[in-house]
C-alpha cells in the first residue's frame, strides 16, 4: 500500500493524464451539447499530451539547450515536446473544423444541442 | 480440345445470343434455341467419342497456383450425353409448352446458359472447376426457378439460393481441406485423398456429401426441391429432375469415388451410416410422394425417392453399386423427365393439376396417359422398360456388399411406386366423364413426340441394355 | 538518374499529392485544371508505386528512404517493403478511376466551382496521407498521417451542401478524433517504456523488455486497438460510417469505404507485427482477440446489411462486415492466412469502389436512395448495373472473381493454423453477402422498371467503372503476381519475432 502511495506521487502527471483522458472520454460520450463534446476532445487531447511530456522529463535536468557552458549536464528529452508541438497544431485544426461544423449546424437547426437536433433531423425526413 | 470448349460453350453462347437478341422475334430466337441445344448434344457426344476409345481431351485454365482443369472422364461423359441429349428433347417440349408465355426471353436465355454450366459441371477434371460450375450452375437456374415470379415463386427461389449456397459454402471448406491435405484437386491419377490415414477424415467425407446433398435431395436437405415445383414444366422436368439433381448426385460420386476412392472410403465409419440415410430417403419419399394430390409435388418426392437410388449405389462401395447408380443416372432421366412432361401436358391441355381430379382424362389425352402409364412402369422397375436393369444392378451390388436388407428397400420401393401411381392411370381411363380430345395442334405435337420418342429409347434399352453397358462398364473400371 | 528516382520514390509517392493539393488551392477558376490535374497527379503515382513495386519486388528487400537524410533513430524513415509496396499499388490504382469519376459529375452534388475544387484538394491530401500510411516506419508519422486522412475524410464527408451532411461530419469527427487520441496514447506508452519510434529500434527493445512491463504494452495494444478500430468502422465502433457514406458524394463514399479503412488497417497490420510482433501476439492472445472481433464483425455487419432498405446504407454495412474479414484475417498468423488477407483487402478495395461508384450513378441518375425504388434500372443503365454486378460477385467471393483467391487463402490459413471456426464463419459472411448483394442485382433486373428516363453517366464516369469492374476480374483471373507480392509481404511481416 505505501509503495502504491510512493509510485503514485512520484508519478503524479501520469496520474492526471488518466484522469483527464476519462473525464475526456466522459463528456464526449455522455454530454449532449455540441460544444461539451467538442472540449472532451479537446480535454483528452491536453491529457495525452500531458503524459507524454511528462515523459520526457527527467528531475534535476536543465533545458536542451546548448550554451556552451553547461557541458556535462543532464538534458530533459527534447523529443516528446516537439512531438506534442505537432499534436497541439493538429488538435487546434480539429478544433476549428468543429467549431466551423457546429456554426453550420447552428444556421440549420437553430441549437446546438445534439438531442435536439436529432429531434428535428427525425421531424424533417418524416414529413 | 476445342470440341470441350464448344460443348461448354454452346449453351452460354447460346443463351448469351438470347439474351442479346429483342423480345419479339420468338420465331428466331426458337432457331436460336434449338440450333444451341443441338450443337451441345452435338459436341458432348463427339467428346464422349474421344472419352470412349481412349484418347483424352483435357484443357486447363491457370489461376496462379490454382488451375480449373477440364478433363472429361467416363463418368463425365455419361453424365454430359444424359443432360445435353434431354436438354435437346426438353428445348422442342418448351416450345409447345411455353409458347404464349411471357418472359420467353429470359427464360431461353438461362435455359441455354444453364446446358453450358451442366456440361461444365460433367466435364470438369478438378475440384475447383467442378465448385465453378456447381456455383454458376445455381445461379444460373435461380431465373428459371423464379419464372413466374409471384410470392410463391420468390419464396420457392429465396429457399432455392438459400439452400443450394449454404450447401456450396460447405463444399467450399471441404475442398480446401482436401487441398491442403492432399496439395492437389485433379481427379486423375487416381483418388485424390488415397494413401492418406483415415482418421480425422470422416468430418471431410460428412462435409463433402452434406454440401453435395443440397442438390442431390438427401434428405433432410431435400425441401428446395418440392418448393421448386411452382416453376414451369420444363424446368423442372429438366432442371429439377436431371440436370441440377444429377449434379448433385455426380458430386457425390464424384466425391467417393474420386476424391476419396472407394477403398479410403470404406475405411470411414461414416461409410457405414450413408447407406441407410439413403435408404431412409428412398422410403420416406415415396411414401410423402404418396400423399401429395397436386401431380408435381408427387413427382418431386418421387425425384427424391429416385436421387438416392443412385446414392446407395454409390455409397455401397460396390463395383455393381457403381454400376446401377451410373445406370440408374441414365435410365431413370430419361422416364422421369417423360413423368414431368407428360403432367405438363395435362395442365396445359387438359387444365388439370390434381390428381383427385383426373378422372377420365385418359380418353382425351390417350397418347400422353399411355407414356406415363409406361414411364410409371419404369419407376417401378419393370421390363420391358430400361430401369429395371439400373434396379437390378443395385440389388445384386447390396447383396453383394452383404446387405439383404437394402435389397428389400428396393423392392418395398417398388411396390410403393406402384400404389403410388398405377391408380392415377387407372382413374385416368375409368369414369365416363367425357372430355374432348385435346391432343391437336402443332403445340400437341411439339409437346407429345419427345415423350414418345423417349419412352421408344427406353424400351429400347430396356430390351437391349448392351447399348449403354459399355459406357456403364467404362465407369466403374475407372474406379474398380 | 533512374536509381536516384528509384531511391527516392517512396517520398515522391507522398509528396506529388500533397503538392499538388496546395497548388489547386490557386487554381479554384479553373474547374477542368483542377480535374485534369487530379487525374494526371493519379496516374503519375501510380505509375511511380508500379515502379517502386517492381524495384522491390526483384530486388527482393525493402527500399529505405530517410527523410532529411538523418538516419535512424533521429530521423523519419520510409520503408516500402512488400506490405507497403502492396498497398502503395492498391491505393494508387483504386483512386486514379475515382477521381475520373468526379470528373464533370461533381458540381451538382457539391455545388460550385470553388467547393469542387476544394474537395479535390481533400481528396488529393486524403490520398497523400494513404500513400504515406503504406510506407511510413515511423510510429509518429503514422500518428500524423492518420491525422491528416481523419480531417481530409471528414472535410469530404461534409462537402455536401445539406445539414445531414454536417451532422454526419460532426459525428464522425468526434469520434475519429477519440480515435487519435487513443492511438496517439497507445503510442505515448510505447514510447515511454522503448524510448524509440522507429518501428524496427522499438521491435528489438520491445522484445527485450515486454515481460518486465506486461501491463503497459496491453494497455498500449488496447489504446491502439481501439483506436484503429473507431477508425477503420470495427464492430461494435462503426457507428459513423453509414451516416457518413450516406450524406458523402460517391466518389468520397468510394474512396472512404475503399481505400481510407483500408490504410488504418494496413498501419494496424504494420504495429502489430512490425512493432509487436508475432511472440509478443501470441502471448497476450492478440490474435484470438482479432479472430473473435473479426467474427463478430462479420456477421452482425452482414445481418445490419440485410435490414437496410437504403442502397448506400447496405453498402456502408457491407463494409462494416468485410473489415471482419479482414481484422479476422491479421489474426491468423501464418503466411497463407496473411496473403489471402492482404489479397482480400485488395479485392475488396476495388469490388467496394465500384459498387460504390456504381450506386452513386444510380442514386443521381434517379433521384431515388430506396432499393426497392430502383426496381428494374438494370435494363435502362446497364453499363452501370453490370458494373454493381461485377463488384457483387467480387465481393461474394465466386471463382473467377476478385473475393475467391482472398477467401480460399484465408479459409486455407485458418485450418492450417489448426481452427474450424473461422472457416465456418467466413462462409457464413459470403452467404450473407450474397442474399445483400444479391437482392439489389435481383431487383435491378427482375422487376418492372417505372416508366422514368434514366440513363448512363457520361464518358469519364463509364470508363472508371468499367476500368474498376476489370480490376476485379483480373484480381480473380490472373492473381499470380499479386499473390506473389501478397505472400512476400506475409512472410516479411512474419520474419519479425
Amino acid at each position: 500500500m505505501s509503495t502504491m502511495l510512493e509510485k503514485l506521487t512520484i508519478n503524479y502527471p501520469y496520474f492526471f493524464a488518466v484522469i483527464l483522458l476519462v473525464i475526456g472520454a466522459l463528456t464526449v460520450l455522455t454530454r449532449s451539447s455540441l460544444f461539451k463534446k467538442l472540449f472532451g476532445i479537446s480535454i483528452m487531447e491536453s491529457a495525452v499530451f500531458i503524459m507524454f511530456i511528462a515523459a520526457g522529463n527527467i528531475r534535476g535536468g536543465t533545458e536542451p539547450i546548448l550554451n556552451g557552458h553547461n557541458t556535462g549536464a543532464v538534458y530533459i528529452n527534447p523529443l516528446p515536446s516537439a512531438l506534442m508541438l505537432t499534436g497541439i497544431v493538429v488538435s487546434v485544426s480539429v478544433n476549428a473544423f468543429a467549431l466551423a461544423l457546429i456554426m453550420r449546424l447552428y444556421k440549420t437547426y437553430g441549437t446546438t444541442d445534439a438531442d435536439r437536433i436529432a429531434e428535428l433531423r427525425n421531424e424533417v425526413t418524416d414529413k | 480440345m476445342f470440341y470441350l470448349v464448344l460443348a461448354i460453350s454452346s449453351g452460354i453462347i447460346g443463351g448469351l445470343l438470347v439474351a442479346a437478341i429483342p423480345k419479339d422475334k420468338n420465331r428466331m430466337r426458337k432457331y436460336i434455341v434449338l440450333i444451341f441445344s443441338a450443337l451441345g448434344a452435338f459436341f458432348c457426344w463427339r467428346v464422349a467419342a474421344f472419352v470412349f476409345s481412349g484418347e483424352s481431351v483435357e484443357l486447363s485454365i491457370e489461376l496462379g497456383s490454382l488451375n480449373l482443369y477440364i478433363k472429361p472422364d467416363p463418368l463425365g461423359a455419361v453424365f454430359g450425353l444424359i443432360a445435353s441429349t434431354l436438354w435437346l428433347f426438353t428445348s422442342v417440349y418448351s416450345f409447345g409448352y411455353m409458347a404464349g408465355k411471357h418472359k420467353q426471353r429470359t427464360f431461353y436465355a438461362f435455359f441455354l446458359l444453364s446446358l453450358g454450366m451442366t456440361v461444365g459441371v460433367a466435364f470438369s477434371g478438378n475440384l475447383l472447376a467442378l465448385y465453378l460450375f456447381y456455383e454458376m450452375l445455381t445461379f444460373s437456374t435461380y431465373p428459371l426457378v423464379i419464372h413466374e415470379r409471384g410470392p410463391d415463386a420468390m419464396k420457392a427461389g429465396a429457399k432455392y439460393i438459400i439452400y443450394n449456397l449454404s450447401g456450396a459454402g460447405a463444399i467450399l471448406i471441404a475442398i480446401i481441406e482436401t487441398y491442403s491435405l492432399a496439395g492437389k484437386l485433379d481427379f486423375t491419377g487416381g483418388p485424390i485423398l488415397a494413401g492418406l490415414s483415415a482418421g480425422g477424415l470422416n468430418w471431410l467425407l460428412a462435409l463433402f456429401i452434406v454440401g453435395f446433398g443440397v442438390k442431390a435431395a438427401i434428405m433432410p436437405l431435400h425441401r428446395w426441391l418440392p418448393a421448386a415445383m411452382v416453376a414451369p414444366t420444363p424446368v423442372s422436368a429438366l432442371l429439377h429432375a436431371v440436370a441440377v439433381v444429377n449434379s448433385g448426385v455426380f458430386g457425390v460420386l464424384r466425391v467417393i469415388y474420386s476424391v476419396f476412392g472407394h477403398e479410403l472410403a470404406g475405411q470411414l465409419r461414416i461409410s457405414a451410416v450413408l447407406p441407410w440415410i439413403a435408404a431412409f430417403t428412398i422410403l420416406a419419399g415415396i411414401i410423402i410422394a404418396a400423399r401429395k394430390d397436386i401431380l408435381k409435388q408427387r413427382l418431386a418426392y418421387q425425384t427424391v425417392s429416385h436421387l438416392s437410388y443412385s446414392l446407395l449405389g454409390a455409397f455401397i462401395l460396390q463395383e455393381w453399386g457403381l454400376a446401377g447408380a451410373v445406370m440408374h443416372m441414365i435410365c431413370y432421366s430419361t422416364l422421369k423427365i417423360t413423368l414431368f412432361f407428360c403432367a405438363g401436358i395435362i395442365s396445359e391441355l387438359a387444365g388439370e393439376t390434381r390428381i383427385s381430379k383426373m378422372k377420365g382424362v385418359g380418353p382425351s389425352l390417350p397418347v400422353t396417359m399411355s407414356m406415363f402409364f409406361a414411364a410409371v412402369l419404369g419407376m417401378i422397375g419393370m421390363l420391358p422398360l430400361n430401369t429395371f436393369w439400373s434396379k437390378y444392378y443395385l440389388m445384386k451390388g447390396s447383396v453383394a456388399a452383404g446387405n439383404w436388407i437394402l435389397a428389400l428397400v428396393f423392392i418395398a420401393s417398388g411396390i410403393i411406386n406402384a400404389a403410388c401411381f398405377i391408380p392415377i392411370v387407372v382413374n385416368a381411363f375409368s369414369g365416363e366423364k367425357v372430355r374432348p380430345q385435346s391432343e391437336r395442334g402443332a403445340r400437341a405435337v411439339l409437346m407429345l413426340a419427345p415423350i414418345v420418342i423417349l419412352v421408344v429409347f427406353a424400351i429400347i434399352i430396356g430390351l437391349y441394355p448392351g447399348i449403354v453397358w459399355p459406357g456403364v462398364e467404362a465407369v466403374v473400371n475407372c474406379y474398380f | 538518374m533512374m536509381s536516384s528516382a528509384a531511391a527516392n520514390m517512396p517520398v515522391l509517392v507522398v509528396i506529388a499529392p500533397l503538392f499538388t493539393a496546395f497548388v489547386l488551392t490557386t487554381l479554384a477558376r479553373r474547374i477542368r485544371l483542377v480535374e485534369g490535374l487530379v487525374v494526371f497527379t493519379g496516374i503519375l503515382v501510380l505509375i511511380g508505386s508500379g515502379f517502386l513495386a517492381a524495384d522491390v519486388f526483384n530486388k527482393e528487400t525493402a527500399l529505405i528512404y530517410q527523410i532529411g537524410g538523418w538516419p535512424a533513430p533521429w530521423g523519419i524513415e520510409l520503408k516500402a517493403g512488400s506490405v507497403g509496396v502492396f498497398f502503395l499499388l492498391v491505393a494508387s490504382f483504386v483512386s486514379v478511376p475515382v477521381s475520373l469519376f468526379s470528373v464533370n459529375n461533381l458540381s451538382d452534388e457539391v455545388g460550385g466551382k470553388e467547393r469542387t475544387a476544394r474537395f479535390y484538394v481533400l481528396y488529393l491530401l486524403l490520398c497523400g496521407a494513404m500513400y504515406g500510411m503504406a510506407v511510413t516506419n515511423d510510429l509518429f508519422n503514422v500518428f500524423v498521417l492518420v491525422e491528416v486522412a481523419t480531417l481530409s475524410c471528414c472535410g469530404l464527408v461534409s462537402s455536401r451542401n445539406r445539414p445531414r451532411a454536417a451532422e454526419a461530419a460532426f459525428t464522425y469527427l468526434i469520434l475519429a478524433t477519440l480515435g487519435s487520441t487513443l492511438i496517439l496514447g497507445g503510442i505515448g506508452f510505447i514510447y515511454i517504456i522503448t524510448g524509440h519510434l522507429n518501428m524496427g529500434f522499438v521491435h528489438d527493445e520491445l522484445n527485450r523488455i515486454w515481460q518486465s512491463e506486461p501491463h503497459v504494452v496491453w494497455t498500449s495494444f488496447s489504446f491502439m486497438l481501439v483506436g484503429f478500430g473507431v477508425k477503420s468502422a470495427l464492430f461494435p465502433l462503426h457507428v459513423w460510417l453509414p451516416d457518413a457514406h450516406s450524406t458523402a458524394p460517391s466518389p468520397a463514399s468510394a474512396i472512404l469505404s475503399g481505400i481510407a479503412v483500408k490504410g488504418y488497417l494496413i498501419c494496424l497490420l504494420k504495429i502489430l507485427y512490425n512493432v509487436f510482433g508475432y511472440t509478443l501476439m501470441r502471448a497476450f492472445a492478440i490474435n484470438t482477440i482479432l479472430v473473435l472481433a473479426g467474427s463478430i464483425a462479420i456477421i452482425a455487419g452482414a445481418v445490419l446489411a440485410l435490414m437496410q432498405t437504403e442502397l448506400k446504407r447496405r453498402l456502408a454495412f457491407s463494409t462494416v462486415s468485410q473489415i471482419g474479414y479482414i481484422i479476422m484475417g491479421i489474426g491468423i498468423m501464418n503466411t497463407k492466412g496473411l496473403s489471402g488477407t492482404l489479397f482480400y483487402l485488395a479485392g475488396h478495395a476495388v469490388a467496394k469502389a465500384v459498387l460504390f461508384l456504381a450506386a452513386g450513378a444510380m442514386i443521381s441518375a434517379s433521384g431515388r436512395k430506396k432499393i426497392s425504388e430502383l426496381a428494374g434500372i438494370g435494363r435502362k443503365m446497364p453499363v452501370t448495373m453490370a458494373a454493381f454486378t461485377v463488384g457483387s460477385l467480387g465481393l461474394t467471393g465466386i471463382p473467377l472473381f476478385s473475393g475467391f483467391v482472398g477467401k480460399w487463402y484465408l479459409i486455407l490459413g485458418s485450418l492450417e493454423s489448426g481452427s474450424f471456426f473461422p472457416a465456418v464463419v467466413i462462409i457464413a459472411g459470403s452467404i450473407l453477402c450474397a442474399a445483400y448483394l444479391f437482392s439489389v442485382v435481383r431487383v435491378a433486373y427482375f422487376e418492372p422498371a417505372p416508366d422514368e428516363n434514366w440513363k448512363d453517366p457520361g464518358l469519364a464516369q463509364k470508363i472508371a467503372l468499367i476500368v474498376l469492374a476489370s480490376a476485379v476480374l483480373v484480381l480473380g483471373i490472373l492473381p499470380d503476381p499479386f499473390l506473389e507480392l501478397a505472400g512476400r509481404a506475409a512472410e516479411e511481416l512474419l520474419a519479425l519475432k
